[in-house]
């Protein structure tokens, strides 16, 4: 199943810039977990060790927020998953 | 009433057809407080002084530094040292006289918040940590004052309009932030942030439009794009859950 992910600018470093790319899988966790195999450089902000999505991390399917319980969340052929990290700077 | 040099200092914005000498004397009659003098303050007031906002209330209680001037305009190399509230009274009451501007040098707390946000019409969020949103949304929330609220990060910016007891808080969307002491930025990210929320807030003052309530509003700079993701309330929310589930 091809689900496209736009990836946050704040991971730029792990991804070397690329902002979005395609992943397979049928619930948000499949595809972030297909996602880290691209970029395993993610993994480490986005979950901790429990590998639970941490409180700084949005899920978004297809634009509307997948809070809570994102990872088992379904998943559908053409959805766009986004990843975002709460800021709070001033 | 407004005056005939209201009239004619505000004349091209009485022009706009939804917004007339109504929309003014609505503005003029409005009691903004725009928490946080710095980055996403600096615009925030002086569009909202330039567009003649009759009263509004800065609270900040750092001093400036000299690394605060990439990005806080209302504070210049002379202000260096100086209160950031002081700074920006002087500079908006420089931009317009018939604004009355407070300058309130304090810190935010659980305990002066019902204070310094009391008899206010809305609160614009413009500090640079979590904590202290969190103070003002939950105020928001329980004194029933619109809320108006951004952050920035490098060239990301957000925003999002709070009207509580009708839309999603602060609280439903946001769990935590990225963990660091010192954040990046570039001063137009708050500049593009601090006036939409000055937008926001106009708009809301005059009654026109349609405001950004469950709407987070996301802006990349670096591939100029804004993209809006629907939120909504959370019936668990520890801010806002008791008015969802009264609902």
């Amino acid at each position: 199943m091809a689900i496209k992910v736009d990836i946050s600018p704040l991971l730029n470093r792990a991804t070397n810039g690329v902002r979005t790319t395609e992943v397979n899988g049928d619930t948000v966790g499949q595809c972030l977990n297909h996602l880290v195999k691209q970029f395993p450089g993610i993994e480490p902000t986005l979950f901790d060790k429990e590998g639970e999505l941490y409180y700084y991390v949005d899920i978004y399917i297809n634009r509307e927020n997948a809070y809570p319980g994102e990872l088992a969340k379904p998943v559908n052929d053409g959805d766009e998953l986004s990843i975002v990290l709460a800021i709070g700077a001033g | 009433m407004l005056t005939k040099h209201e009239l004619e200092r505000y004349d091209r914005q009485i022009m706009i057809e939804e917004f007339g000498e109504e929309g003014q004397e609505k503005l003029k009659r409005a009691r903004v407080v725009i928490a946080g003098g710095g980055g996403l303050g600096s615009p925030a007031a002086i569009y909202l002084a330039a567009a003649g906002v009759g009263t509004i209330r800065i609270i900040d209680r750092d001093r400036v530094q000299l690394s605060n001037l990439n990005r806080q305009v209302l504070h210049w190399d002379k202000d260096i040292g100086r209160s950031k509230v002081a700074s920006a009274a002087e500079k908006l009451r420089n931009l317009n006289q018939g604004v009355k501007i407070e300058a309130i040098n304090e810190t935010i707390t659980e305990a002066n918040i019902p204070q310094l946000v009391a008899e206010f019409d809305l609160i614009v969020d413009a500090m640079d940590n979590l904590p202290s949103r969190y103070l003002l949304n939950k105020a928001a929330v329980e004194k029933n004052i619109p809320f108006f609220h951004g952050a920035v990060y490098g060239f990301e910016g957000r925003a999002m309009t709070i009207i509580p007891g009708q839309t999603a808080c602060l609280r439903c969307v946001c769990r935590g932030v990225i963990p660091g002491e010192k954040f990046p930025v570039i001063g137009v990210t708050p500049a593009i942030i601090g006036c939409i929320q000055a937008t926001e807030v106009i708009k809301y003052i005059v009654g026109i439009g349609e405001l950004l309530t469950d709407r987070l509003l996301i802006y990349d700079g670096l591939s100029m794009q804004f993209t809006e993701f629907k939120v909504k309330k959370d019936p668990d929310c520890e801010h806002c859950g008791h008015l969802v589930k009264g609902e």
